[in-house]
């Protein structure tokens, strides 16, 4: 074994050989195993939701409200429709809000970043007194005036959660960028003749990315519990799109007699939420421990 | 303390007008017809072009845009908010209405949300590494991963339903408080507690802990009295931002618990497309979160000499 790298966060790439410190330091880590084997479970479940449900999530098949039985796991909804295999594809719409949502909200911001802390001055100032002021403003009441301007509808709450997430990456991505920029490396990239665009990309960029998987991570968590928390309220998905809040909606109102319409899609929830911030955590101390934030 | 105080205050009014800013862009520049939108939501269906045209003149929507924000941010300031298209009323009227019901919620929400949290995190950093550790801090992360109208329905078929314990919904009575501010708390609980567990644990290290203990202090003084007091002061910032929480949360939580509150108000003004009360609502919360991180700002500056002399 090489000596174990000291660079700030070039431990990722230290001894490229064997297998990368960061994955042994996660392996340790009991949750954060156990996160990702959930979060794999549900991901395999989103991919083959339709060959795994046993029955048509949208039709339907017998009475409504049935209580669990063998023929339908989870019981019936109140249109009838297999609550299960609902839940089952539910794992699709969920993860994409995640995935959509974080995405939205990560290329804007870490561009954002990236341009504050790379150029400075007036582009700086610009950019961090436009995050502060969105920072100060509770990313919820972003979320319900952006939905209210555009309707309510899932791909609105993405755009919506998206947006919200923008200055948390942009002042994430400010500050390592600072902390690199004047580094002998980037000095180096500079002298040798390269644009700054390609520096920004290829050399500045690649030393905030572990910070912002990380951050992705626990917002992918983050967007999937908002969303769906929208989609409770009647802003987001419409039925008869099978998303967990949505279904947690319909079952309020019954919730005496058939607890387990609300149930099973608010335990769904749960479970993935609790997946995304275990791999989170466990990725942020793994890549870095001095990156532990605690609380 | 005086010049600091003045300091963030006047720190807070270019904030208060980027909201207002934000605020008014968000609704007035994204795609949507105002206008179009709240006759479809008032008058249902049938939208004449007269009619329409008379309501963007009536609005002012036919004004160049800085000519409706400097009408808007104007209004705004001495207090008037427009008029509600659904309720026919003022929008302040209504806001301020329905405003002490959800201070009321957010307010037990977070005391709540110490109750739980302090002693939890207290536990698991004197206990660190050990089983009570473990759980204590099982059930704060299932906390912070919960949907809070997942637990407020848990709680309700639990406690409403099975136990007959508590009221499901309505604002009536101190018990029907509870449950609302169960859901509400245990969310931020779960925050609250990893920051309390990580910031003892980092005091119990201190010199002067150590020092306490030598001298011979009994260990539950040289916790209230040295640790804890020093280690709960991170804590406090942290109870602003949780306010802003506690305003998201309400929005849920009046919903499942059929509260009356602003949280509940706005959602039914996005639903049934009432702009001006949206619009209200939004500014009205977002500049209550403002000024109660203003407040806990200057709480935590009382506290900590350091933060006053630090910038």
């Amino acid at each position: 074994m090489t000596p174990p790298a000291t660079t700030e966060a070039g431990e990722i790439n230290a001894d490229a050989g064997g297998t990368p410190r960061w994955i042994r330091r996660y392996v340790k880590n009991k949750g954060a195993v156990f996160g990702a084997v959930m979060l794999g479970g549900w991901i395999l479940v989103a991919l083959f939701a339709p060959w795994i449900m046993p029955h048509d999530p949208y039709e339907t098949l017998g009475m409504a409200r049935q209580p669990p039985s063998d023929m339908f796991w989870f019981g019936t909804d109140l249109l009838g429709r297999d609550l299960f295999s609902r839940v089952l594809l539910g794992s699709r719409v969920s993860l994409q809000v995640g995935l959509i949502s974080v995405a939205l909200g990560a290329v804007p911001g870490v561009l954002m970043g990236l341009f504050a802390g790379y150029f400075g001055g007036t582009i700086d100032t610009l950019i961090s007194r436009f995050v502060d002021a969105m920072l100060a403003f509770p990313s919820i009441l972003l979320a319900l005036i952006i939905i209210a301007s555009l309707g309510p509808s899932l791909q609105n709450v993405m755009i919506a959660v998206g947006i919200g997430t923008i200055p948390q990456y942009a002042r994430l991505v400010r500050g390592s960028v600072l902390s690199v920029k004047s580094l002998t490396y980037v000095e180096a990239a500079r002298v040798v003749g390269n644009r700054p665009m390609r520096i920004m990309f290829r050399h500045v960029l690649a030393n905030a990315y572990a910070p912002v998987v990380v951050l992705s991570t626990l917002q992918v968590g983050n967007a999937i519990l908002v969303g769906s928390g929208l989609s409770f309220l009647g802003l987001g998905a419409q039925p008869p799109i099978p998303e967990w809040g949505l279904m947690s909606a319909e079952g309020r109102d019954v919730l005496r007699r058939a607890w387990w319409i609300s149930t099973f899609p608010g335990i769904a929830i749960l479970s993935v939420v609790v997946a995304c911030n275990l791999v989170g955590d466990g990725l942020r101390s793994a890549l870095d421990p001095r990156m532990r934030v605690d609380g | 303390m005086g010049a600091y105080v003045l300091n963030r205050v006047l720190q807070l009014i270019p904030v208060l007008w980027l909201i207002s800013v934000i605020v008014f862009a968000v609704m007035h520049i994204l795609p949507g017809d105002p206008a179009a939108l709240m006759l479809a939501g008032a008058e249902g269906g049938a939208v004449t072009p007269q009619r329409l045209d008379e309501l963007r003149e009536e609005m002012g929507l036919n004004d160049p845009l800085l000519v409706q924000y400097g009408r808007f941010l104007g209004n705004a300031l001495i207090g008037d908010l427009g008029t509600s298209v659904r309720f026919r009323t003022e929008v302040t009227g209504l806001v301020l209405e329905r405003f002490p019901s959800t201070l009321e919620l957010a307010i037990s929400g977070l005391f709540v949300a110490l109750l739980i949290g302090v002693p939890l995190g207290m536990i698991a950093a004197v206990r660190q590494n050990t089983w009570v550790d473990a759980t204590a801090m099982s059930i704060s992360y299932v906390g912070a991963s919960m949907p809070i109208y997942f637990l407020g329905l848990v709680l309700i078929l639990l406690f409403a339903f099975n136990l007959r314990w508590l009221p499901a919904a309505g604002s009536e009575g101190w018990d029907s408080l509870i449950l609302p501010a169960v859901t509400l708390g245990f969310v931020s609980a779960g925050l609250i507690s990893r920051l309390v567990r990580s910031s003892l644990i980092e005091v119990l290290g201190e010199d002067y802990i150590r020092t306490s203990r030598a001298k011979g202090l009994v260990e539950r003084i040289v916790l209230s009295r040295h640790a804890l007091r020093n280690a709960l002061i991170p804590v406090i910032t942290i109870v602003g931002l949780q306010f802003g929480n506690m305003l998201a949360g309400a929005v849920v939580t009046e919903t499942v618990f059929s509260r009356p509150g602003l949280g509940r108000l706005t959602v039914n003004a996005i639903l049934s497309k009432d702009y001006p009360l949206v619009q209200g609502c939004v500014l009205f919360l977002a500049t209550a979160y403002l000024l109660v991180n203003l407040m806990v700002d200057i709480a935590y500056a009382w506290l900590d000499p350091r933060i006053r002399y630090g910038k």
